[in-house]
């Protein structure tokens, strides 16, 4: 197995305050990493560090082998980085369809292409790929359903669709889970499951469910003010005292 | 990305899809046809509906089209069938369009002056600067979004404005307009002038319509195959929410860009016709900041996000600015009252008036035909 | 050739200029700093100010429009000029107020595009309307020479140590100018009612969890930013035209002065006003100049200067001179 990504020294400061301290993340290829940390560690910044949201103050993010810190988000993606966002982060007044055919522009015809003279439709393999998309969230059924009209979960599920539309070999998850009944949180984390086991993703997680975390993940990262303060398997995290102390007054263990 | 070998033998699934997709392929191509043919019988049609038949059934000609409003309707269509792409697929505002307008008239006035008087030639150089104009502003505004783009654009066209008032004004007439246009003749033996042969002039009056009239249809068919490949798609998820197409892999920007260049050339073609209809170029109507609110306020009200919305918008701003505004009581009050209808439609009426239009229509017909739709 | 009477001449006449700019410029830069609002119809408070103006100091004749129509020849108040400089701002403020509750509010969530494409049409409904009531000539607005009988508001001043004068008018807006930027900045900077909005500018979200009405705040804020365009309307009559485009003519130097200066900043619209209005002036002033050999008229390229100076700010410093963040991107 291969470190499909890593993190050197990584800092991100917003003037006074340090959100990333020295952060040195490794992900291996096919595992599920959770990060987890209370409010404010510095989680979602870390995410945008890595999509080239934010860019860093020092340090270096090496993907697949190769730093990507000169890269723009969407050649990250195009790398092969894919994101779910925290909201479900669609195109809502486009159908479920349409939303599947522009990640799958995206993931057939590259960041750009002059091809405004050419019909949509004469791309078979968008076509193709959009209806495996929609077919893998479950979501085929629907694909002329304006996308706002969604319930939450299938919007959800949609969202996660469209970031595997690029086929990517690493996904970020930032809180897939948030605001979810528990049947929707259920569906949700064997849609993971299942996704991963039949891509052969590599997904970065992050969450606040500390069951679903225990659960489901290969390894935990806790973060906490900015710096990893353990990480391991999920028994060694439980036991560790320093991630007990993080957590006192916040979510139980 | 994916980097598979399709099966040598298909499956049946695939051979289903396959056929339907021929359907629709199928389906798609006759869409196309439809929009090219209508396009061409509402261009050919236009004059004897607006102008030959109201005078035949004793309409007063004060309220009827004529002839050049009706060509100067096409050349606004154009310019906001273009700007429409930018502001209701995009939902980028640009405030500055009228540079691309202007510019392309003046390039096309001086060419035919100083080079070559050949119309087409006029067109294809007014084009170019436009387009050259619009690769510029847009890489340089584009790096600000939203009210910083629209405040960079209205910048860049005052700019543009001034700088051709004068200190180009040696070059360009100055605030008296370029007046040494030279209109050739079209291929050299067609006078954009004259009258069609075998014609009647209420149907078409003078090879300028004609002229004018093709390049309109061509305008729409291409419109129309724009808004149907992928940077249809594109752009509206750009407008929906930008942050998402950038992390599907989308070159967001350069798709920006290329969406700003494309509106920009559409107000070339439209300027540079504009002068050859004109024979002269006058810096209030090509420059002017006006310019710029006009094609808002056109592609706004016309109805934004839809092919016919704009051209409706042309028709129904020129009918009001140069025929209502002689009407008897509502005549001065004209740009009044299209500003309370522009904000009547900001405010609740999202696909602008042509939009209202269609939906009623569809109230009434479903008030009609009840149970048989 | 007095240098240094020409110097005085070309400062005072800059800073005037640029004192009009600043006026309409903070009431835009706080609308948009705080309430995150871009009001394209801050033009139209601009010229109801100028109008309000007019028809409160003198009759004017109206020959064209409803009013004329209506059988009118004369309309106005003739009450004098300095009860329009106490009743215009008051009068706008009333107006601006209405604008937050009525115009920008329901628009707040509503895109960006949207804000300017509202404002902008109001402004096209309000310098129409004008134009409609009034017609479209262009009135002057005359000061009187005196006020109260003793303080001189108006005519020549001589400069000493020059064979140059003044008009005391301009000074006058200068120092107007100068004391009403002092009173906001003190009302933003020193009362309970800035501290909110100053907050608000900050982290809207924030002062709504804390419990503090927001809505209050907004409504004098927009109040205030209108009655500064209103007064800028009032004292920049008498220097220039009256006519119903010089709400929309003016809207483009008071957003360039916004961006220029920085949005959300006082200090940054006052930089940025004085220094439009310096270029402007400057390049009008300077005219044809011989240098090497080159003539180059800078006459014309004074109004060419003041957008090149905007967009190289705007490149290279989005935020403004002196602005902070960005605003929504």
């Amino acid at each position: 197995m291969s470190t499909i990504l890593e993190t050197r020294d990584l800092v991100k400061q917003f003037g006074g305050l340090t959100a990333t301290d020295h952060v040195n993340l490794s992900l291996e290829e096919g595992e599920l990493m959770s990060l987890i940390g209370p409010n404010g560690a510095g989680k979602s910044t870390l995410i945008n560090l890595i999509t080239r949201k934010l860019q860093e103050t020092s340090g270096d993010i090496l993907f697949e082998g190769d730093s990507i810190v000169g890269l723009e988000p969407h050649e990250v993606v195009q790398r092969g980085v894919g994101k779910s966002f925290q909201t479900a982060s669609i195109f809502p007044e486009l159908t479920v369809e349409e939303n599947a055919n522009i990640a799958s522009f995206g993931a057939e015809h590259g960041a750009f292409r002059f091809n405004f003279l050419r019909h949509r439709d004469s791309y078979p393999e968008v076509a193709e790929r959009t209806r495996d998309v929609l077919d893998a969230v479950e979501l085929l059924p629907q694909k002329d359903v304006t996308a706002t009209d969604l319930p939450y979960g299938d919007k959800r599920r949609l969202e996660i669709g469209i970031a595997l539309a690029s086929e990517p070999s690493l996904l970020l998850m930032d809180e897939p889970t948030a605001g979810m009944s528990p049947e929707e949180t259920q569906e949700t984390v064997e849609l993971i499951e299942r996704v991963q086991e039949e891509m052969g993703l590599t997904i970065l997680l992050v969450e606040h469910d500390m069951e679903i975390v225990f659960s489901i993940s290969d390894r935990i990262a806790v973060l906490h003010q900015g710096e990893i303060i353990a990480r391991g398997t999920p028994d060694e995290v439980q036991g560790d005292p320093d991630v007990q102390e993080a957590y006192l007054g916040g979510v139980e263990l | 990305m994916s980097d598979e070998v399709e099966p040598a033998t298909e499956t049946p699934a695939a051979q289903e899809r396959d056929s339907s997709l021929y359907e629709r392929w199928t389906d798609v191509r006759g869409e196309e046809r439809t929009v090219a043919v209508l396009a061409i019988l509402g261009v050919l049609l236009a004059p004897f509906l607006l102008v030959t038949l109201p005078s035949m059934l004793g309409l007063p000609s004060s309220y009827a089209w004529y002839h050049s409003l009706l060509t100067l309707t096409l050349i606004w269509a154009i310019f906001a069938i273009g700007y429409d792409l930018l502001l209701g697929y995009t939902g980028l505002l640009s405030f500055g369009h009228a540079i691309f307008w202007g510019t392309a008239a003046y390039s096309a006035g001086i060419f035919s002056a100083e080079v070559l008087n050949s119309p087409i030639a006029m067109i294809l150089t007014g084009t170019a600067v436009a387009v050259l104009m619009a690769w510029i502003i847009g890489w340089i505004s584009l790096r600000r979004g939203g009210i910083y783009f629209a405040i960079l654009t209205l910048a860049f066209g005052q700019m543009v404005y001034y700088v051709f008032l004068s200190p180009l004004g040696n070059y360009t007439g100055g605030e008296n307009g370029f007046t040494g246009v030279d209109v050739g003749s079209l291929f050299g033996v067609i006078e954009l002038g004259s009258s069609v042969p075998f014609v009647p002039g209420g149907i078409v009056n003078s090879w300028m319509y004609l002229f004018v009239g093709t390049a309109t249809v061509l305008a729409i068919v291409v419109g129309y195959r724009i808004l149907n490949s992928p940077y249809g798609a594109v752009l509206r998820a750009v407008r929906e929410n930008e942050q998402r197409a950038e992390f599907v892999g989308l070159n967001v920007w350069r798709y920006k860009l290329m969406s700003f260049i494309i509106s920009g050339a559409f107000a070339g073609v439209a300027g540079s016709l504009y002068t050859v209809h004109q024979s002269y170029v006058p810096i209030e109507n090509t420059l002017s900041w006006t310019v710029s609110g006009d094609i808002v306020v056109i592609t706004v009200l016309g109805g934004i996000g839809s092919l016919f919305g704009p051209i409706f918008g042309a028709g129904l701003y020129m009918y009001v600015k140069n025929i209502v505004s002689g009407m008897p009581v509502v005549g001065p009050f004209w740009h009044l009252i299209l500003g309370l209808v522009f904000v009547i439609v900001v405010v609740g009426l999202p696909d602008g008036v042509w939009g209202g239009i269609a939906w009623t229509r569809e109230k009434v017909a479903d008030a009609l035909g009840g149970e048989d739709r | 050739m007095n240098i240094l009477g020409e110097i005085i001449v070309l400062l005072v006449n800059g800073l005037q200029t640029g004192a009009i700019y600043v006026l309409l410029a903070i009431g835009l830069s706080i609308i948009l700093g705080t309430l995150r609002f871009v009001n394209f119809a801050h033009g139209a408070l601009y010229v109801v100010g100028a109008y309000a103006g007019l028809l409160i100091t003198q009759k004017i004749s109206v020959s064209n429009g409803m009013l004329a129509e209506w059988g009118m020849s004369t309309v106005g108040l003739g009450w004098g000029f300095l009860p329009a400089l106490v009743i215009v701002p008051a009068f706008v403020f009333v107006l601006g107020m209405a604008m937050e509750r009525y115009v920008a509010r329901p628009f707040y969530d509503r895109p960006d595009t949207d804000q300017i494409l509202v404002t902008f049409g109001l402004a096209i409904v309000v310098q129409e309307l004008i134009h409609a009531l009034v017609g479209g000539r262009s009135y002057k607005l005359a000061i009187p020479p005196e006020a109260f009988g003793t303080i001189p508001l108006s005519g020549p001043v001589d400069i000493p140590l020059t064979s140059v004068s003044l008009g005391l008018w301009r000074l006058w807006v200068i120092m107007i100018t100068a004391a009403l930027v002092l009173l906001v900045y003190a009302i933003v900077e020193y009362t309970d009612f800035g501290l909110i909005v100053k907050a608000g500018t900050q982290d809207p979200e924030m002062v709504r969890l804390l419990g503090i009405k927001i809505t209050r705040p907004y409504i004098v804020m927009f109040g205030i930013g209108a009655a500064l365009a209103g007064i800028a309307g009032v004292v920049g009559g008498p220097l220039s035209n009256i006519n119903p485009e010089i709400g929309m003519t003016i809207l483009v130097p008071a957003f360039l002065t916004v961006v220029i200066g920085g949005v959300g900043s006082i200090r940054g619209a006052v930089l940025g006003g004085t220094l439009i209005g310096m270029v402007q002036v400057t390049l009008i002033t300077i005219g044809e100049v011989t240098m090497l050999g080159f003539t180059v008229n800078w006459t014309p390229w004074a109004q060419v200067g003041i957008y090149l100076l905007a967009v190289v700010v705007l490149l290279t410093r989005p935020q403004g001179l002196l602005g902070k963040e960005e605003v929504a991107a």
